[in-house]
């Protein structure tokens, strides 16, 4: 890899100094598309939302291209959907590269707005309120503001978590069209089918690295097995949660 | 060791014993009540007021010190006529066996007729007796029996000093009345924030009108406050008065609205600390008497 | 008519106007800050710093007398304090925010009951350090109104990066620093406007004008905007009738302004059109599908 849009040389991240991800080195390729995975607990979370630059590394150097502008989906789980803001707002926060804090939105951005709207199928939603749509409404509106954001690198904590089969098929076809586009794409997954069928990178990580590559290498058995054994070996309380069964 | 504790304990019962034998222990329930014991009383008598000048008898709140003061206490000097509520649950819970003494006992009382809508509640008693002079003397005359009867040695003593005390309190009055005579009676004429001078207005032909109830708890309403404003612009009333205890923010909107000239504080209810304008009785009313005709003038 | 029982009153008396300009000013300001407590399940805050501000108002009162600005001043700096030192506190251990503004308050508390002891005097310092609104003179009204200017202004220059904190704060955090201070930032409105408004006006009413009209609120519109603005407006109306009402029946004008709002909260709980007692009882036929 000669130009990595993302390099990690021996990055350790926690919080309240309890490492959650060790030692960890990797770097990921203009461009590239890659599934972050493992067991619970294993600082999947962790990892993107240090490159999100929510969290700063306890240890060790997280290096972003120049120039590379990052977006970052949250689990929707983070979200307070008793909050009562419009989905017009929440999509609208996208664009927050260009108006900033305090900046208004122009006709231009509206327009631009109304339009993400139309590409993940949520016309006439933008006055509903979060506490009124369903699991996928809500993803689809958070994959419109990741349209506005216009970002090189996409970080996706569980895209495809609690939604429906048909939004989780237009979500990653969405994806697909990013990765041809030429963006870059992190993405948390449980689901080890989808892994399989739609990306072709993967890293999988068990508090530390265990293995990084194209996604048929790193997705043996001896490799889920060691991962699961690395977990539970860590800490008695993680959850013991079977990789495949998500599948 | 033991030896030392010991030496130190005996001195202290003897230190203790001394004081009790040379004085009489009593509690005063407030500072204008204390005042009076502490005249006729003299050197004779130790006097501990419960509710400390400049505090509020009506809405006090006993400590455990207080308990402890009111249990090793002979005499327990109070008012009456409404004011101690608090003041019997305190000697009870504190296991005393002093005497109480109600100083305003054989006083004229009168009703409270502070309530604006005239409904005044029927049983209820205007404390503030002692702003009549004429109170103060039955008072002193309760203070001088009740300590003659628990210190037959001092009756002597309490007799001649109650006798020059209470002529005093009769140059008092005279003043008073002098006075407020130099005033043309459709003047005389007060606001004031707590109505504690109902029997000074019966005694000496005053008329005060207040925003509050006669106790400092309640709250006014923009109703009260209306209508105070509407008197003083009817009847011209010239002074606007606050007290020692009550809220002045209320005194000083009143009077700006009206136009009203602003007196100087009054004290009715306590003493002043002994450095302010009324560390005595005699010299609170005289305060008080001065702030009047200053205003009234 | 119904000019003498509404109208008359403030332009014959110079306390009902200033009563008013105060109520006004502190509704504007207490409405959008308001809605943003009960958003965030921060209700009770008010309370805890209507407490928390004691120590601070009692020794600018022990220190420098019958002062506004003394007062203020004290009653800020603690209330800041408490504030401050309990986000540290939730930021750097395992404690929840409530619970460890609830320990500095009640220590403040203690210390400002202590105080107040100290003196010796048992002068009821709650109400001579907590204004009434009868009584508001030129520097009363002019913190009120200067606060409720101050804390709309900074309000608006916050706002977009505050509602993000509040929805999507990890989101926030990736586009943005502004999320923690837009936090703090709101904190400390809610202190002046809380201080401001017990130094002028009361606690009753400077609490129960920040949170009733907001609670109220919900019952009548789904979106921020609109609950704000319905606050707002809640608060208004409470304001001028609890005044009206206090002029004519003698009710204490502070509780009686807090009584029409809380009136107007139970009306809203029962007929109010966004999840109104009634409306949630109906047969669900009229609603949208």
């Amino acid at each position: 890899m000669s130009d990595p849009i993302l390099s990690l040389k021996n990055v350790t991240l926690g919080y309240d100094r309890h490492p959650a991800v060790h030692h960890l080195s990797a770097d990921f390729a203009r461009g590239s598309l890659t599934a972050l995975i493992g067991p619970n607990g294993a600082g999947k979370s962790t990892l993107l939302k240090a490159v999100a630059g929510a969290l700063t590394p306890l240890s060790g150097a997280l290096q972003c291209g120049p120039q590379v502008r990052i977006a970052y989906l949250p689990q929707s789980a983070a979200l307070d959907r008793s909050f009562p803001i419009s989905l017009f707002d929440l999509v609208a926060a996208g664009l927050w590269h260009r108006s900033g804090a305090f900046g208004g939105l122009s006709r231009k951005d509206r327009d631009a707005v109304h339009d993400a709207f139309a590409r993940v199928g949520l016309q006439g939603f933008e006055k509903r309120t979060l506490d009124a749509l369903s699991g996928g409404q809500l993803q689809r509106a958070l994959f419109a503001r990741l349209i506005l954001q216009d970002a090189d690198l996409i970080l996706l904590d569980e895209p495809l978590a609690a939604i429906d089969t048909k939004t989780s098929a237009d979500l990653l076809a969405m994806i697909h069209d990013w990765h041809e586009q030429g963006r870059t794409i992190l993405a948390v997954l449980h689901d080890m089918q989808i892994v399989r069928e739609h990306f072709p990178q993967s890293l999988l990580l068990a508090r530390e690295l265990v293995a990084y590559g194209p996604t048929q290498n790193v997705l043996t058995n001896a490799h889920l097995a060691q991962a699961r054994q690395m977990i539970e070996a860590f800490d008695e309380e993680a959850h013991i949660c079977a990789l495949g069964d998500a599948s | 060791m033991f030896k030392r504790f010991a030496l130190t304990l005996a001195l202290i019962c003897a230190s203790t014993y001394g004081q009790a034998q040379s004085k009489m222990e009593t509690i005063a329930s407030m500072s204008i009540i204390a005042d009076f014991v502490r005249q006729i009383g003299g050197e004779r008598v130790n006097v501990t007021t419960l509710v400390a000048a400049g505090g509020d008898a009506h809405t006090f709140q006993p400590a455990p010190q207080d308990a402890r003061r009111v249990a090793q206490a002979k005499l327990v000097f109070i008012n009456g006529l409404g004011l101690e509520g608090w003041l019997p649950r305190l000697v009870q819970s504190s296991g005393s066996k002093a005497r109480i003494i109600t100083v305003s006992q054989g006083v004229q009382a009168i009703r409270d007729t502070s309530d604006a809508d005239g409904h005044s509640h029927a049983h209820d008693l205007d404390p503030h007796a002692w702003q009549n002079v004429a109170n103060a003397k039955i008072y002193i005359r309760n203070i001088a029996q009740a300590l003659s009867a628990a210190d037959a040695e001092g009756a002597p003593t309490y007799a001649a000093r109650a006798d020059a005390y209470l002529a005093e309190l009769d140059r008092l009055d005279a003043d008073i009345r002098a006075g407020l005579a130099t005033i043309p009676p459709e003047r005389r004429r007060i606001i004031t924030s707590h109505d504690a001078f109902g029997y000074f207005a019966k005694a000496y032909g005053m008329n005060f009108i207040a925003p509050q109830g006669v106790s400092t708890e309640a709250e006014a309403s923009s109703r009260d406050v209306a209508r105070i404003i509407r008197q003083i612009r009817a009847e011209k009333i010239p002074a606007v008065f606050l007290e020692n205890i009550s809220d002045p923010r209320l005194m000083v909107q009143i009077a700006r609205e009206t136009g009203a000239k602003m007196g100087a504080p009054l004290f009715s209810d306590s003493l002043s600390p002994e450095s302010g304008p009324a560390p005595t009785y005699l010299a609170m009313m005289r305060n008080n008497l001065k702030a009047f005709l200053d205003a009234l003038r | 008519m119904i000019f003498d029982a509404l109208i008359a009153p403030f332009f014959e008396f110079e306390f009902m106007r200033r009563a008013l300009v105060g109520c006004v000013a502190l509704s504007l300001a207490a409405g959008p800050v308001g809605t943003f407590l009960m958003l965030r399940r921060m209700s009770l805050f008010g309370d805890a710093m209507a407490h928390a501000i004691l120590p601070g108002a009692a020794l600018g009162y022990l220190a420098f007398g019958l002062s506004l600005s003394a007062m203020t001043m004290g009653g800020l700096i603690t209330g800041l304090l408490v504030v401050i030192l309990a986000g540290l506190v939730t930021r750097t251990t395992n404690l929840r925010e409530d619970a460890s503004i609830a320990g500095f308050y009640l220590i403040s508390l203690a210390i400002g009951v202590s105080l107040v002891s100290l003196k010796g005097s048992n002068i009821d310092l709650l109400r001579v350090l907590f204004g009434s609104i009868l009584a508001l003179d030129d520097a009363a009204m002019m913190l009120l109104v200067a606060m409720s200017s101050v804390t709309l202004l900074i309000l608006s220059l916050i706002f977009r990066p505050f509602v993000l904190e509040c929805v999507d704060p990890s989101f926030l955090r990736s586009v943005s620093r502004a999320g923690g201070p837009a936090h703090l930032i709101f904190l400390a409105l809610v202190v002046t406007t809380l201080v401001s408004g017990f130094n002028a006006l009361g606690t009753l009413l400077s609490v129960g004008m920040m949170m009733l009209p907001a609670i109220a609120a919900r019952f009548w519109a789904v979106e921020l905007t609109g609950i704000i603005f319905s606050a707002t407006l809640i608060g208004l109306i409470a304001s001028l009738s609890g005044l009206i009402l206090s002029y004519h029946t003698g009710l204490p004008s502070g509780p009686a302004i807090i009584l029409v709002a809380g009136g107007l909260y139970l009306l809203s709980l029962i007929f109010g059109p966004r999840g109104g007692l009634i409306l949630k009882f109906l047969p669900r036929r009229h609603l949208e599908a």
